[in-house]
């Protein structure tokens, strides 16, 4: 840590980047302009928090661009249990948040180009991909991602992270922290638990080194409080769609579920979320759903297909269609009743080794099932993400018992979730059209 | 000279005529010993050849590897009916899915334990593993109505520490063995389904011959297995011999034994310390480490990855990997493969430019 870069990043985030973007929050909520693309004859206005939203994540890459020196700065996967580094004051960057939104940008055939040009396959995860193209590359859509201090991989999303991780680390030279996480095939094993906590707690010297200070265990407590708040909060927000009309649809979740993924245990988070529900409440009150003419409502499945979010919203809700839940989003709020404070690392391990990607395709089936009586649903798109396995093994049959033992029409489309070349327009287009009319039926 | 390796099939009749048990078993690392102190013969299951694929693609989709294609074909074909019991070590997120949709979707006759690898190597993996193989245990003695003592499974575990002796022998002599790489190849490989006795009586008397070294451009392969089989042939056409290899199903099981006198710990140990594995989370420096002192050892002048296709654990260390072995000065060829079709010529066309270019 440098006091020139420390005065740098009080300059570039604290004096001016930061006001400056509460400022823009602050126009577009007093001036709220809608797109000239946006489809108002069938979608309701974009939700307010919209502009606080953008705020966050611009926050969070603004920090990230001059964090380097200043903080100490972690690279973690999406499933980490963060509150042990949020607590020893790092800067967090989420790779895979990262790679939805190069997604988003369109910018992923370039980044992952980058990677394919240095021999990475297309047949590897394409958030790893865009990574790895970011990294050697240098370019983001962001402007600048810090070099990381430290690496936490968690293997309660897939075993990939660990082989990316595995990558990162020796390109940066860095501490990897490696939190394993048996999978739970049926009954989480007593010894499987032990084995998690035992991790955390040995993790916690090598954080402390890369950080440079020792952990504060109140500190730690009142981390795991905020995120046990915003992920309740979160799970709240998806179960307003129990509502009818929906008042947010999935893609709405997918935009919103970002400060959840990567700025959980942070004050800011829970604010947030506390704000977006109260505006749920207020449309749920006034009757304004997502989609204007809500008539019938899907259940989504898998990873969103990032750089077609507009599409699937826009063609869905031509149709009266909102897709009102969905398995992902609700992976980030399920946890929430393992969270507590009084043993922190127990809750954290018990917390980290039960969600939906490390548990049996039969608790997928269980949730989607849960998800389609508690939600009223007509139907379920399962997106077959080329590139993550763990998610999409199952859904054959997960899609076959929904029709069969639920009586649900239910649609597998085969895409990616970050690259559009393994996306086939026509073959997509006249699938979900198919099923739009079933539905229909 | 030939070596008369035992069919298959009748290996597992023979077992189950002597009242033995079968484990039908996927890839890559088990207890071996814990499964015999039960009379539990272990038979391996490596995507089996010749086996209807539209099975399994009716339940998996088509990004998935032939390995688990073929696992899930043969046992909807009712091939493994046979077995009195599947395990399934967790070695990737395609065998996970795998594992997860047998147990709680197709529901084979035979049960099916799971089997956890940690991912790391140290002190709490093996206290983990330890536990997680106690666990196994529970389920066999469930199974089988046996409770093997911790003198039954020393005695069983002290047969397998001798085949992975053997094992290692076989590598260090390979050049002298007289074996062409298929032959190899074959003997090593039949440790998948031979009980452990009739394995090291093989080794022992394909150890006892002393030929004269073998001609062939030294190389090293890597991979997950060496399927199709007849990639071994090729290259000794193209005089290229296989000295070595760092194939998931060969030399990467070349186990130690564990220190510990304790059973489960020591069996632990010794799946922890094998050789680097991506699928069991070895950082990619241990590799590359692991292969330069292979190349060293055997003289080997380059190394073929022969890679499944869609094999995530082997894709993502591969330009890293390669890199490295080049600063070394150790040349490397890529090769994609289905294991469920011949070599396509232009793979041939491929490994034999590659030799050309190492004897020159
Ligand atoms: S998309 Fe799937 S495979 Fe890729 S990092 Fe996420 S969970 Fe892992
Ligand atoms: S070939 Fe690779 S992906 Fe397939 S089962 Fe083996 S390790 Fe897993």
């Amino acid at each position: 840590m440098t006091i020139i870069n420390s005065l740098k990043y009080y300059w570039n985030v604290k004096l001016t980047g930061q006001p400056f973007l509460a400022w823009q929050r602050r126009q577009a909520e007093s001036h709220p302009k809608i797109s000239a693309r946006w489809r108002s004859d069938i979608l309701s206005p974009p939700l307010k928090i919209a502009a606080r939203t953008r705020e966050l994540i611009s926050r969070h890459y603004l920090e990230g661009r001059y964090a380097a020196g200043h903080r100490p700065v972690a690279w973690v996967t999406s499933g980490a249990p963060v509150e042990i580094l949020q607590a020893l004051g790092f800067y967090i960057l989420y790779p895979e948040n990262h790679g939805a939104l190069c997604g988003v940008r369109g910018a992923v055939v370039e980044l992952s180009g980058a990677a394919e040009n240095a021999g990475y396959s297309t047949d590897i995860c394409s958030y790893a991909r865009t990574d790895i193209g970011s990294v050697l590359s240098g370019k983001t859509p962001v402007g600048r991602l810090p070099p990381p201090d430290l690496l936490l991989a968690c293997t309660n999303i897939c075993q990939t992270v660990l082989h990316w991780y595995r990558v990162l680390a020796r390109h940066f030279q860095v501490p990897l922290i490696l939190i394993d996480t048996p999978f739970v095939y049926s009954k989480l094993a007593e010894h499987s638990l032990e084995y998690v906590k035992i991790q955390l707690e040995n993790s916690i010297p090598a954080a402390e080194r890369a950080a440079g200070r020792k952990l504060d265990y109140r500190r730690l407590k009142e981390i795991v409080q905020l995120s046990k708040d915003a992920t309740e909060l979160w799970q709240e927000i998806i179960n307003r769609g129990h509502q009818r009309p929906a008042p947010l649809s999935v893609f709405d979740q997918f935009i919103h579920m970002a400060p959840i993924v990567e700025m959980r245990g942070q004050k800011a988070t829970v604010d947030f979320y506390a704000a977006l529900l109260k505006e749920l409440d207020e449309n749920i009150a006034n009757g304004i759903g997502a989609v204007r003419n809500e008539r019938k409502r899907l259940l989504w499945d898998n990873l969103p297909i990032w750089y077609r979010l507009r599409y699937f919203a826009e063609y869905l809700g031509e149709h009266g269609i909102c897709v009102v839940a969905s398995t992902y989003t609700n992976a980030w709020g399920e946890l929430a009743p393992f969270m507590n404070t009084q043993k922190p690392l127990a809750a954290i391990a018990r917390t980290y080794i039960s969600p939906i990607l490390n548990q049996g395709t039969g608790y997928k089936l269980a949730t989607m099932q849960r998800m389609v009586t508690e939600f009223q649903l007509d139907g379920i798109i399962l997106h077959s993400d080329r590139s993550c396995k763990p998610y999409s093994i199952g859904q054959i049959e997960q899609r076959n018992r929904l029709i069969q033992e639920f009586d649900i029409p239910a649609l597998l489309l085969e895409a990616d979730h970050d690259d559009p070349r393994a996306y086939a327009e026509a073959q997509v287009a006249s699938r979900l059209a198919a099923f739009v009319e079933m539905l229909d039926d | 000279m030939p070596i008369n390796i035992p069919q298959r099939k009748a290996v597992i009749q023979d077992i189950k005529s002597r009242g033995g048990m079968v484990a039908a078993v996927l890839p890559i690392h088990y207890p071996r010993a814990l499964l015999r102190a039960f009379n539990i013969f272990p038979v391996e299951v490596w995507g089996p050849p010749r086996v209807d694929v539209s099975l399994g693609g009716s339940q998996l989709q088509s990004y998935v590897c032939a390995i688990v294609q073929n696992a899930l074909s043969f046992i909807k074909m009712g091939a493994l009916e046979i077995a009195d019991l599947i395990l399934i070590p967790h070695t990737c997120d395609s065998l996970q899915g795998l594992t997860s949709l047998l147990i709680d979707m197709v529901k084979p006759p035979s049960p099916v334990f799971p089997l956890y690898l940690p991912r790391g190597r140290r002190e709490e993996d093996v206290i983990f593993l330890a536990e997680e193989l106690q666990s196994l245990y529970a389920g066999l003695a469930e199974l089988t109505g046996r409770r093997p003592t911790d003198a039954e499974l020393l005695a069983a575990i002290a047969r397998e520490e001798l085949c992975d002796q053997l094992s290692g022998r076989l590598y260090e002599q390979r050049q002298t063995l007289g074996l062409g790489n298929l032959d190899f190849y074959r003997l090593l490989r039949s440790r998948e389904y031979l009980p452990a006795e009739e394995f090291a009586a093989l080794a022992e008397s394909a150890l006892a011959v002393e030929a004269a070294p073998l001609p062939g451009t030294p190389l090293l392969l890597s991979g997950i297995l060496p399927e199709p089989m007849m990639v071994l042939d090729l290259i000794e056409e193209m005089k290229g011999l296989v000295v070595a290899d760092d194939f998931a199903g060969c030399g990467r099981r070349l186990y130690r034994p564990g220190l510990s006198p304790e059973p489960f710990r020591r069996l632990a140990e010794s799946l922890v310390a094998a050789p680097p594995d991506p699928t069991r989370g070895n950082a990619i420096g241990d590799r590359v480490q692991f292969l330069v002192e292979m190349a060293a050892k055997t003289y080997a002048r380059g190394v073929i990855f022969y890679e499944v296709k869609f094999c995530e654990p082997e894709l993502f260390d591969l330009p890293e990997l390669r890199a490295a072995l080049k600063e070394r000065g150790l040349v490397s060829l890529h090769i994609e493969v289905d294991i469920n079709n011949p070599l396509p010529q232009q793979t041939a066309t491929r490994i034999g430019a590659f030799l050309e270019m190492l004897n020159h």
